[in-house]
């Protein structure tokens, strides 16, 4: 059990504390089984909307929406940590953390806009696109790993984070990197019970 | 230590699981998600509310000052307050200080397993405005949540 004290600091105390729930209290799957099922996913949707593009990132966007506000509680309990007070701090958490335990990876952080409202996460590697080569029809169109957008919008909204999340570029589509933009609209209000205000 | 009553709140302020002990001596004794105690779960949302943000207008930094226990003089409040807005609640007596771990273990290894990962059951329960803000009344009824919470809390009932 993880005390909310050892998470307590600084970014380097992040970063320890996402490698030691990844070594040590999380159950490890086979990537490549993981790759293989986001790829079947993938080109299931491709054939249910037929070939159009657009559609299948709406899907996958959705899809990932749907994972994401229940894998924000699961993450939550894994670190016990609290609510951020700026978006740099939730950057760091996303990357050293949160991607940390669930994908065994760290995006780097970078081109934060003026006001400290947007970011990017760079994806050196992306285990969800490992043996992918995109078609030159979907080259075009298809975000072909849309889903994590989805997840990291729906679990910033349960923590009362309104973003937007979408792809900048992506190496499968020839891009050099693989870049995903996050940019909080709004921080949400939390309810108080009726008659309060 | 014996405990009372244990509440889950959700984010909508709304009491999504009671449960009270009254027999010390008969550890299965007591209500499940009863609709008697509707005013006391807002009673108790309200003292928490009110504590709550007392606690962090009095916090010196920004960063959260979050409320642990409140002593009374007959019993002791436990909560423990997710990120994501929701509130686990215990209500014991004096005999022991914590219960943070306790509650944190309700929370992984009870509520995430078999209330978030439970793909059928909805992640949220208030399924629209009407049953925000504290109006809403649906409970969480989960059959295997409470039996391994039944299981988690029996032994401390009656210590």
């Amino acid at each position: 059990m993880s005390s909310s004290s050892s998470l307590g600091g600084h970014s380097k105390s992040l970063r320890l504390a996402g490698e030691d729930i990844w070594k040590n209290k999380t159950e490890k799957v086979n990537g490549e089984l993981f790759t293989l099922m986001y790829g079947s996913i993938v080109s299931q949707l491709c054939r249910d909307y037929q070939r159009c593009f657009p559609k299948v990132n709406d899907q996958l966007y959705t899809m990932g929406y749907n994972i994401g506000v229940r894998l924000i509680e699961d993450f939550l309990a894994r670190t016990a940590l609290p609510r951020c007070e700026n978006m740099i701090r939730t950057s760091e958490v996303i990357s050293k953390c949160a991607f940390k335990i669930f994908l065994n990876i760290t995006p780097q952080v970078s081109n934060w806009s003026t006001d400290k409202n947007a970011f990017s996460l760079v994806l050196v590697e992306n285990p969800l696109s490992d043996f992918v080569e995109l078609p030159m029809d979907a080259m075009k169109q298809l975000w072909y790993s849309n889903v994590l957008c989805g997840v990291l919008k729906g679990a910033l909204e349960m923590v009362q984070l309104d973003c937007d999340v979408w792809f900048i570029s992506d190496v499968l589509k020839g891009d050099p990197q693989t870049e995903i933009r996050v940019k909080l609209n709004r921080v949400l209000k939390d309810e108080i019970p009726i008659g309060e205000d | 230590m014996a405990i009372y009553s244990f509440w889950i709140f959700d984010k909508h302020c709304n009491c999504i699981f009671n449960r009270e002990w009254t027999l010390v001596a008969n550890s299965s004794s007591g209500t499940i998600n009863s609709k008697q105690n509707e005013e006391t779960a807002k009673l108790l949302y309200g003292m928490i509310f009110s504590l709550r943000s007392i606690a962090l207008k009095l916090s010196k930094d920004s960063t959260g000052n979050d409320i642990r226990s409140i002593s009374t003089g007959k019993y002791r409040i436990h909560t423990y307050c997710t990120a994501s807005g929701l509130w686990f609640v215990l209500t014991t007596d004096f005999k022991q200080q914590s219960y943070s771990q306790v509650l944190q273990y309700i929370y992984s290894h009870i509520y995430v397993k078999y209330i978030t990962h439970n793909l059928l059951s909805a992640f949220d329960l208030a399924e629209d405005e009407s049953e925000t803000r504290g109006q809403g009344t649906k409970k969480i009824a989960n059959r295997n949540f409470i039996t391994a919470l039944e299981s988690f809390l029996t032994p401390m009932v009656a210590q």
